[in-house]
């Protein structure tokens, strides 16, 4: 009896070996960024950890790799070098320079089944507009933003403002924002009504302008740009007046980096920035303060932001599936929900805030829904083939206006040229 | 000078120099040799692309380019020479019999030591319009303050004067050093003689310090076509190109801009630039440089 | 009427005393050496006459101006150094013309004191070398040069021979002194080297930790040493210094000779044994070519006779020595003054 049982446990032991052996455990390497300050790296790595645990076949190694621009140089480095890499979070506008370089392939060719195929539908459509391509799917959002607008209630109730009453449009930002900008005695603005960032990723501010003015920057396929379109000049007109015509926001450039530093500090009532900072303002800011909408023209809009998942073409089909299985996991609604109320990026489906706990944060903390809401009248953001190239191209252009170099006209039209002239190879 | 050396002599010296032979071949004469290769063969990603000059005539074309050459040289012709005499006074006046020079040198020699992405943000705040130190200074005075960072004619000169601030201080040590190596003999014999301060600066201090001076202005004009780091955290090239320095635009246009060629020209570029600046440097003004 | 007159000069580092209340005269021409051991305090005397030091207090008075509180430069002095301190960077010519350059003296003077002061030093095919290319001797005509042509009346020199070879120093003596000489030259002249001090100069001054011991020419300070220091400091080899009752008896190693044939009248007087042959035994013999030099114990003092020729005796030989009353020097033992002769 004792003897057949210890011969019966020496049978599990060795067909559990042997089957272990026979699967052996697949290894993925994962790259990400964090483009916004603070240590997101760690709620990553507890993503990963309770992955793993949940599936003992696959080992996963996830590197933290820089901002946006150092992800993408690391990972393709590596891919280039002969190390393994089977997927990596990159720039959601990369997904043009990614298939030219032929490094990616589509979710599609992967997600095959009838429930992969649901998976892949159950995203806001708005932030699968970067993603797709050729009628492809190539990106996956997973840590992505929007525009949205910052503003001091405490500044507005001392202008006579209604605090529950942000600029709904352009107009409504001029006027309240002429309210809100003060001076002091010898003529120096101390409080500046509003901020919009342009240093860092002008074209990206510069997209929700357009947006709202009715007109995207490029088409779907990354192929053409219409920065000389009437109401794109409009849309740098009415940035560069701001500053120069109604007086409510420095002239000059402003800088990104410092910006969120100069609302925090209460130097300006208003700021747009990306709903990445929105934790980081929520522990840092000592006063009243509100999200909203970013204000309409002749509609609302913001360009959405932030990084989508990849799939690395170099990798085995059983390394595939091991990476999709990865890239559901961390965008199912329980992970989303985690994800967005640790850092402020959105949840990436309507199942995510539909989940008790980012239920639950919504209903304390009302602006981390604004994100959400706006998705509605969200478009894509610049993205083309040689991105690179030509957001600096627009980047060049809106700079040398607001800088008064050149006017809103000349500047679009030669980046308009330029561009025309590096994307003629991908007609 | 012509070296007589045994042959077994000669072929030691040769295995001794080999470790370091081979590194600096690995590291750097094969990669130059490739870079120079690549701008005539490529485009874009793609490698081994056939000869063609297109890089090169893109590169003429390039507005932005000239631009950024242009950029560089001014900040290489100002920050250099600016840097360096700052330095100079720094160390006469350190060198000099003064209370609490110590902690002055070491106020000098902070800058030096922070790494200059540090520096960098430290900086950003010190410029920005509304709550850096600079316009809050320049408030007291009843001045509406500038636009550092923004204002494209006023940009480039705020890099400069970071990159003034922190090189100074590194340059002060080497001239510290020198000045400490100068015997007393030789400024008590000037006084005797009836030389004046400044001809006693002029016809022995400096003369004496030229070999450090030579070691600094190549160390000066290698960090100004070199030390970009400042750059990603200050303005990234911008406003509109307004400081956007050669190495900084190489990095955008392999690493942003995808474009190895276009950048393995711009890298020529500067390789040139540096070659020639040493010839200059080596070959004109060293010969007027006594070494003790 | 004085040249050069020092007043009371002293100086004080924090609490030591280097120079002590210095005072001393020099008339025009007079070529003075100043002279002792390391850290006497003559570099640091030497430096405040130039301006290089400030003095605590006392004054320099020179050609009838207190120059106490003028620069080095308005003292119309010049100085040669121990390093020599040529500029390493410039060539000959223009080492010599510095001071002139500086000093905004006009070309043609400048030129013809040039011309004059290499002719001087013997320096004609070096001017357009640099210091690096001269030998010591070469450096220390060039440094001689350029305190000529500042044609300033007084000249200090600070060891100026110090760096070289015996034999070159021997001969830049001779050279030194003719110059002076030929141009009326007032020279102070600092060197720890006795043998210096005694060949070339008028007079000389001993200093000791920071005052003066004695002030005189050379056979003054040889014949009649002020002090027991100074007795013990000139002469080579010096003079043996014998301690009797409350005094110091010192005779110079030239004047004691040995008994002919174990005899000798002095003798007597020494040697209570009465034993003429064997009054003392040898320690130590060192030769010199042209003489020995002999240590011997005599009575419990070590006494030094130089023996002309070639004379090696074994340690404890005995020998009998011997010497005239004359040239024996009293000191008192407390004080070290010099005292009659008993």
């Amino acid at each position: 009896m004792f003897n057949r049982g210890k011969k019966r446990m020496l049978a599990v032991v060795l067909s559990t070996a042997l089957s272990g052996a026979a699967q052996a455990k697949t290894d993925l390497t994962m790259y990400y960024p964090v483009a916004v300050g603070g240590s997101l790296t760690h709620v990553v790595d507890s993503i990963i950890a309770d992955f793993e645990k949940q599936n003992p076949d696959i080992d996963v190694k996830a590197i933290y790799a820089g901002n946006y621009n150092d992800a993408r140089v690391k990972a393709l480095a590596a891919l280039q070098s002969g190390q393994p890499a089977q997927l990596s979070v990159m720039f959601s506008i990369d997904v043009h320079e990614l298939m030219d370089l032929d490094a990616i392939i589509p979710f599609d060719e992967v997600a095959t089944s009838d429930e992969d195929k649901t998976w892949l539908n159950s995203f806001y459509p708005a932030l699968m507009k970067n993603g797709q391509v050729k009628g492809k799917t190539w990106g996956i959002p997973f840590q992505r933003s929007t525009i949205v607008m910052y503003y001091n209630k405490d500044m507005f109730r001392a202008a006579g403002l209604d605090a529950d009453h942000a600029p709904k449009n352009w107009d409504e930002l001029v006027d309240m924002g002429k309210k809100l900008t003060k001076k002091d005695a010898s003529g120096q603005v101390t409080q500046w009504g509003a901020m919009i960032p342009s240093t860092g990723y002008p074209y990206w501010m510069f997209g929700a302008l357009t947006k709202q003015n009715s007109q995207v920057l490029m088409n779907q396929a990354g192929t053409e740009t219409y920065f000389d379109k009437p109401a794109v000049i409009e849309a740098l007109s009415f940035w560069k007046s701001l500053g120069s015509e109604h007086k409510i926001m420095p002239e000059g450039t402003i800088q990104w980096g410092t910006l969120r530093q100069n609302f925090l500090e209460q130097k300006t009532a208003i700021m747009w920035h990306s709903t990445g900072n929105l934790t980081a303002v929520k522990k840092s800011a000592n006063f009243d303060f509100g999200v909203a909408m970013l204000p309409a023209n002749k509609e609302l809009g913001s360009p959405t932001g932030g990084g989508n998942f990849y799939l690395f073409k170099k990798s085995t089909p059983e390394e595939r599936q091991a990476a999709l299985k990865l890239v559901k996991f961390m965008t199912a609604p329980e992970q989303a929900a985690k994800w967005s109320i640790e850092t402020g990026y959105m949840g990436v489906s309507p199942a995510a805030y539909n989940t008790d706990a980012l239920q639950r944060y919504v209903k304390t903390f009302p602006p981390a829904a604004i994100a959400r809401d706006q998705l509605e009248y969200a478009t894509a953001e610049l993205a083309t083939h040689q991105a690179g190239r030509v957001r600096k191209l627009l980047d060049d252009a809106i700079q040398a206006t607001l800088t008064n170099q050149k006017s809103a006209e000349d500047a679009l039209k030669h980046a308009q040229q330029q561009a025309e002239r590096v994307l003629k190879r991908f007609e | 000078m012509k070296l007589n050396m045994p042959r077994h002599q000669q072929i030691y010296a040769w295995l001794l120099l080999f470790p370091a032979l081979a590194l600096l071949a690995a590291f750097t004469h094969i990669p130059m040799i490739k870079t120079l290769w690549r701008s005539f063969t490529s485009s874009g990603m793609q490698n081994n692309t056939g000869f063609t000059l297109d890089n090169y005539r893109y590169l003429l074309e390039d507005d932005v380019f000239w631009q950024v050459l242009s950029n560089s040289l001014w900040y290489a012709a100002v920050t250099v020479p600016v840097s360096m005499i700052l330095a100079l006074a720094m160390a006469l006046w350190v060198n000099g019999k003064i209370r609490g020079r110590s902690a002055l040198r070491l106020a000098y020699f902070t800058p030096t030591i922070l790494p200059m992405i540090t520096v960098a943000n430290i900086w950003l705040f010190f410029y920005t319009p509304e709550i850096g130190l600079f316009n809050n200074i320049l408030g007291w005075f009843g001045h509406s303050g500038y636009n550092w960072l923004g204002d494209p004619d006023l940009s480039l000169f705020s890099l400069m004067l970071m990159t003034i601030w922190k090189e100074a201080g590194f340059f002060m040590i080497f001239y510290l050093a020198a000045l400490q190596g100068i015997s007393r003999d030789f400024y008590q014999a000037a006084a005797i003689e009836g030389s004046s301060r400044w001809t006693t600066l002029r016809r022995i201090t400096l003369p004496l310090l030229m070999p450090t001076t030579l070691f600094v202005l190549i160390n000066a004009f290698l960090n100004a076509f070199k030390l970009v780091d400042h750059l990603f955290i200050l303005t990234k090239g911008g406003p509109n190109n307004a400081t956007n320095l050669l190495l900084y635009y190489i990095y955008e246009n392999a690493f942003s801009f995808f474009d190895a060629a276009y950048a393995s020209v711009l890298t020529v570029v500067l390789l040139s630039i540096l070659v020639v600046l040493a010839v200059f440097q080596f070959g004109v003004i060293e010969r007027r440089v006594h070494y003790r | 009427m004085s040249f050069l007159n020092i007043q009371g000069l002293s100086k004080q580092w924090a609490d030591t005393r280097v120079v002590e209340d210095i005072n001393f005269e020099i008339c025009e021409g007079e070529f003075i050496a100043l002279l002792g051991p390391s850290g006497c305090g003559k570099s640091t005397t030497l430096k405040m006459i130039a301006g290089l030091e400030t003095p605590t207090a006392g004054n320099v008075i020179l050609n009838g101006q207190n120059i106490t509180n003028r620069t080095p430069g308005q003292r119309q002095l010049s100085m040669v150094f121990q390093s020599y301190a040529l500029f390493p960077h410039l060539s000959v010519k223009e080492n010599i013309v510095f001071g002139l350059k500086a000093r905004k003296v006009p070309v043609n003077e400048r030129n013809k004191r040039l011309r004059h002061a290499v002719e001087l030093v013997n320096l004609g095919d070096q001017i357009n070398k640099k210091p690096s290319e001269l030998s010591g001797g070469q450096c220390q005509r060039v440094a001689l040069a350029r305190a000529i042509v500042s044609q300033a009346p007084l000249c200090l020199m600070d060891e100026p021979l110090s760096n070289l070879d015996t034999k070159l120093r021997n001969e830049m003596r001779t050279e030194i002194r003719a110059l002076q000489k030929q141009l009326g030259l007032t020279v102070l002249y600092v060197t720890h080297d006795q043998v210096e001090a005694m060949s070339m100069a008028d007079r000389i001054i001993l200093l000791n930790a920071g005052r003066i011991e004695q002030m005189g020419s050379p056979q003054a300070l040889y014949n009649e040493p002020a002090s027991s220091f100074v007795a013990r400091f000139i002469g080579h080899p010096p003079m043996s210094l014998m301690t009797r009752d409350k005094h110091l008896i010192g005779i110079r190693p030239e004047h004691i000779t040995l008994c002919k044939s174990g005899y000798s009248e002095g003798i007597a007087t020494h040697n209570p044994n009465k034993n003429p042959n064997n009054n003392a035994s040898v320690i130590h013999c060192d030769y010199h070519g042209a003489d020995t030099l002999i240590s011997v114990d005599f009575q419990g003092s070590a006494l030094m006779l130089s023996l002309q020729g070639h004379h090696l005796f074994q340690a404890g030989h005995p020998l009998a020595i011997t010497w005239e009353s004359q040239h024996e020097h009293y000191f008192s033992a407390k004080t070290g003054l010099r005292t009659a002769n008993l």
